[in-house]
């Protein structure tokens, strides 16, 4: 028999007709590609390997079934999508802006990523929101905590954790319980580095101490990464604050303690802006200098008393990185969780839809890790009900100390 | 501003400056010797530190102990790294200058690289030790110990490098395979052999300079960056090549540094220093004691 065009055609006619019979009439997702942009190498490489393992295990939660009261947990894999797999595709960003920004259209362009989850730095999460603006591909905040980066009108923009603002807020309710409590605290110290993040977190405590009395009597802003802090721990020194306000990345904070110890300057008290001042690297060093500091968080292991499942999931992350989870990888392991949860909704690995998704979570608190009340974003992309604690580490560990319902011990204060 | 703070900032800008001169030193020796920029010196710092941090944490050797066997170590790999690479890359017919820039550039990537992958990126720092966290106060100026011991051995080891580039056989060998390699070879020295050397003790004084540094400082992959900046513009300002320019450099360096923060936001500090090498750049381009 000989093969005529016509017979082709024909051929190829039923079995396209046959199609719609052998598969689902809906295009099979087979997997959900998610891009995860953070510093793998350069100064703060520890901080995205610690990272990688945050969301592996979230992505070990996602793809396998687990009786955790967790979104996503039960189940293996998108029930959503008929059980597709996430796969995670991790990019360096070194900590420069630039590096993100390419990286980002990269993700998306080639790696075909359905969302973007990042990026420990601030300023780096300015370039990546953008492009993902731009190809309209949702980008989640894991663990960004400028305040100007939900304010500049972008769509596909989300943040589950809480913002410098809320953080220093809950400092200053803090420091005005323990002066209604008749503690004298009535100077500030700022000390932050020169990036969005440093510069951010000071605008924002030195709005909050204008309108609740407080007086800043050294504001110093350092640049990042600096081979020596003499000089501005000598003007912190002479400035003597009732409490010292550092907003710095590990080295630095390291850094800040060494120096203030070789300079004889014992700060009253250290309430930190989270970043260095949550990394194991930090205490290891100079821990057994600062007994006491307290720093915020939106994380605090003490929670797994009440929430077993919290206490599970730690263990698998020490699991994989010989750490507990910190305020950092908690954040990231719920960034994943989050998104993964809205693309579960969304049935669809299109961007517009997983935005709508992400427009429409209403998570409760019991389901996640963290001491929020619940996941739900406003207009902005900003969940304004993820409520910071603040923690003082006490005899090798953190305890969380404010808001009271929260609170599993009453703070030291002075410092001892 | 009172009087004790001016002092406080001028003795920890002066302490800092020598540490600095140390640095540099090594940079400046080798370029000296055979006009070729070391772009990994960042990362022979940060191999140093790393070797002062595995010496304590594995045989429990205190730092200041220590210093000695980091600089022979160190003099050992400096002379391995001149035998494997640097000797080839000096071996191009064009373009040599490019050649050692990217191969001592690549050398550095490698490193920071090895290091992040054998050593993690995790912060190190050494805990306790025999000087770290002391400091000793006089009339209320505090002089941290570390940087104090690294000060004199700053003084120790330029005292010595001058009488044993002026006095030695093989410091003499040195200067003369400096001025005329060809030459040198004619009357029997063998310039490979003068080279390594050359490198051999340009990394045992970045090795000095680590064993100190890894007493008060934090240790990661990526550490030699922001010294390494310090360390060319303390060569550079203090004149390309000259041992004692690398000296003078460093104090200058640590000193300008020191006045500018308390002049200006200690952000901007290292402003002061390119502002002055800029000025020196403008009356003397081959830098204040620059023989080139």
């Amino acid at each position: 028999m000989t093969i005529s065009r016509r017979n082709v055609l024909l051929g190829g006619a039923a079995s396209a007709a046959l199609l719609p019979l052998a598969k689902p009439a809906r295009a099979q997702v087979k997997e959900v590609v998610i891009g995860v942009i953070y510093p793998l190498s350069g100064a703060s490489a520890q901080i995205g390997v610690d990272a990688q393992k945050a969301f592996e295990t979230a992505a070990d939660i996602i793809n396998k079934d687990y009786d955790f009261a967790l979104p996503m947990a039960k189940g293996e894999g998108f029930t959503g999508l008929g059980g597709a797999k996430v796969r995670l595709v991790f990019a360096d960003h070194q900590a420069d802006p630039q590096k993100g920004r390419a990286e980002a259209e990269r993700l998306i362009t080639q790696e075909k990523v359905s969302a973007i989850v990042g990026t420990y730095q601030s300023a780096v999460a300015v370039t990546v929101s953008q492009i993902c603006e731009r190809y309209q591909i949702p980008f989640l905040s894991a663990d960004n905590s400028s305040p100007s980066l939900h304010r500049r009108g972008l769509k596909y923009y989300f943040r589950a954790a809480p913002h410098d603002e809320m953080f220093s807020t809950a400092m200053f309710d803090f420091f005005d319980a323990l002066k209604k409590k008749g503690q004298k605290i009535e100077t500030l110290a700022l000390f932050h580095e020169d990036t969005i993040f440093g510069t951010d977190s000071a605008n924002a405590q030195i709005k909050l101490a204008a309108d609740r009395g407080y007086k800043i009597v050294a504001d110093i802003k350092y640049r990042a990464n600096s081979p020596s802090l003499t000089a501005e721990v000598q003007q912190l020194k002479a400035a003597n604050a009732d409490v010292l306000m550092p907003s710095s990345y590990t080295t630095d904070g390291i850094l800040l303690i060494k120096t203030m110890g070789e300079l004889g300057y014992k700060a009253k008290n250290i309430v930190a802006q989270d970043a260095g001042f949550s990394e194991k690297a930090l205490y290891d060093a100079v821990g057994d200098k600062i007994p006491g500091v307290i720093s915020r968080g939106s994380f605090s292991l003490d929670l797994a008393a009440k929430r077993p499942m919290v206490g599970k999931i730690n263990d698998m992350f020490k699991e994989k990185s010989g750490k507990d989870f910190n305020d950092y990888s908690s954040r990231q392991f719920m960034g994943l969780i989050v998104m993964a949860d809205a693309i579960n909704r969304a049935k669809s690995t299109d961007g517009e839809k997983i935005r709508e998704a992400l427009v429409a979570t209403d998570m409760p608190g019991e389901s996640t890790i963290m001491p929020w009340a619940k996941v739900k974003f406003d207009e902005l992309g900003q969940n304004n009900n993820a409520d910071p604690v603040l923690l003082q580490y006490n005899g090798g560990k953190f305890v969380t100390i404010f808001p009271p319902q929260a609170a599993v011990a009453d703070a030291i204060w002075p410092m001892p | 501003m009172t009087a004790a703070t001016i002092i406080q900032s001028l003795a920890s800008g002066l302490l800092m400056g020598l540490l600095y001169g140390l640095l540099a030193v090594g940079l400046a020796l080798i370029f000296g010797l055979m006009d070729v920029t070391n772009f990994a010196h960042g990362e022979f710092l940060m191999l140093a530190m790393y070797l002062t941090f595995f010496l304590f944490m594995f045989w429990a050797v205190d730092p200041l102990l220590s210093i000695p066997l980091v600089a022979a170590g160190m003099f050992v790999f400096g002379a391995v790294i001149y035998l494997v690479i640097i000797r080839f890359a000096m071996r191009a017919k064009a373009n040599i200058g490019m050649v050692q820039i990217f191969a001592t550039f690549g050398l550095a990537i490698l490193m920071r690289g090895l290091a992040q992958f054998f050593f993690t990126p995790d912060y190190r720092s050494i805990p306790a030790s025999m000087l770290g966290g002391k400091t000793i106060s006089i009339f209320g100026v505090f002089l941290p110990v570390p940087q104090l011991v690294g000060a004199l051995i700053s003084i120790a080891a330029f005292g010595a490098l001058y009488f044993f580039m002026k006095k030695t056989d093989f410091g003499r060998a040195l200067e003369a395979t400096r001025e005329d390699a060809g030459a040198v070879a004619l009357v029997g020295i063998d310039k490979n052999k003068v080279f390594a050397l050359g490198w051999g003790l340009g990394s045992a004084l970045i090795g000095l300079a680590g064993g100190v540094m890894a007493i008060f400082f934090y240790i990661y992959p990526d550490v030699g960056a922001s010294f390494a900046l310090i360390a060319y513009v303390t060569v550079a300002l203090g004149g390309f090549g000259s041992v004692f320019g690398a000296f003078a450099g460093g104090i200058i360096v640590g000193l300008v540094e020191a006045t500018t923060a308390m002049i200006l936001p200690p952000s901007l500090k290292s402003v002061g220093i390119y502002a002055v090498y800029l000025l020196v750049v403008f009356v003397r381009p081959r830098g204040l004691f620059g023989s080139i």
